[in-house]
């Protein structure tokens, strides 16, 4: 049988192997670091969605709040 | 039905909203208004929140004020291109208990049916979604997982190896999946361009199915009150 943790990595590997909740928490730690962060609760602006719309993003981006985007890139 | 259902069945989204899908019928959607008081949720875009656009196909989209969920967006649906009504979605969906709550989604099949867009951010989830399935199950699979699989696997390596170890699931279902020919063959490289292939139609039926209704999200945006600076002061 295939050796998924070769094929996907050990990060992916982890990740699939927890249960639901473990899962729900994990993410649920992401969001409390990213709000702490000051992240926003916008989404990103997706030109592929149906339903974006450039003028409803720009009025919600004036709120000033982060998005957590890349503001530096080091390297490459 | 969007990106916390993904987390929970293995993928990894980070969503900003909760996308919910809903019967659109009056009483139903009296009970939503009542929720949606309850959060202090306003609409936020085109459409507004009538029946006639949820069941046209339209999503609407609320932003929360309560305190405990202020800035949180909820999007709401009634019908999804490729899914079938509420009541069969219902009855096929999961239930999955945490230690705190009950949380209804949608199954795994229709999950990966709603992903199949015309935006490059839903192929890798399904991808991820399907193979998180294939690692949870491969040791202790039942048929039915066989034929999710050969349907729906987009990693070809996965896909070679569920073709090899299950023939006549692969034969009966290629003359709905014609590149299970690649897979049963044994050839990643055809096997990963009719996969890029096989995506590039769902993208462009999902596009067509979207013409009309951002054409008509488009008149609404171009109808709805406009807000208009205050002239200053003289």
């Amino acid at each position: 049988m295939i050796d998924i943790r070769s094929l996907v990595g050990d990060e992916w590997a982890e990740w699939y192997a927890m249960t639901p909740a473990q899962r729900l928490e994990e993410s649920s730690k992401l969001w409390q670091t990213y709000l702490e962060l000051g992240g926003s609760l916008d989404p990103e602006p997706d030109p592929q969605s149906p339903f974006y719309d450039p003028e409803e993003w720009r009025a919600l981006a004036a709120d000033g709040r982060a998005g957590v985007r890349l503001v530096r890139r080091g390297g490459i | 039905m969007g990106g916390q259902a993904c987390v929970l069945y293995g993928a990894a989204e980070f969503s900003r909203d909760t996308d919910i899908v809903v019967v659109a019928d009056a009483d139903n959607l009296r009970r939503l208004q009542a929720a949606v008081n309850e959060l202090q949720a306003e609409s936020i875009a085109v459409p507004p929140f009538e029946r006639r656009f949820l069941e046209a196909g339209h999503a609407v989209h609320f932003r929360c004020r309560l305190p405990e969920a202020d800035g949180f967006r909820l999007d709401v649906m009634s019908k999804v291109r490729g899914l079938p009504d509420f009541d069969t979605l219902w009855s096929r969906r999961s239930t999955l208990e945490t230690a705190d709550e009950t949380i209804d989604v949608l199954s795994l099949p229709d999950l990966v049916t709603a992903k199949k867009t015309q935006q490059d951010k839903d192929w890798p989830m399904i991808t991820r979604l399907v193979e998180a399935h294939y690692a949870q199950h491969a040791q202790a699979s039942e048929d039915v997982m066989v034929d999710f699989w050969l349907r729906e696997l987009r990693s070809p390596p996965i896909l070679i190896e569920v073709a090899g170890s299950a023939p006549q699931v692969c034969q009966r279902l290629k003359p709905v999946r014609p590149l299970l020919e690649h897979a049963a063959a044994g050839s990643e490289a055809l096997l990963a361009t009719a996969l890029r292939a096989e995506e590039d139609v769902e993208r462009e039926a999902d596009r067509h199915y979207w013409a009309p209704l951002k054409r008509e999200l488009e008149q609404l945006r171009r109808d709805r009150p406009r807000l208009t600076p205050k002239p200053p002061p003289a």
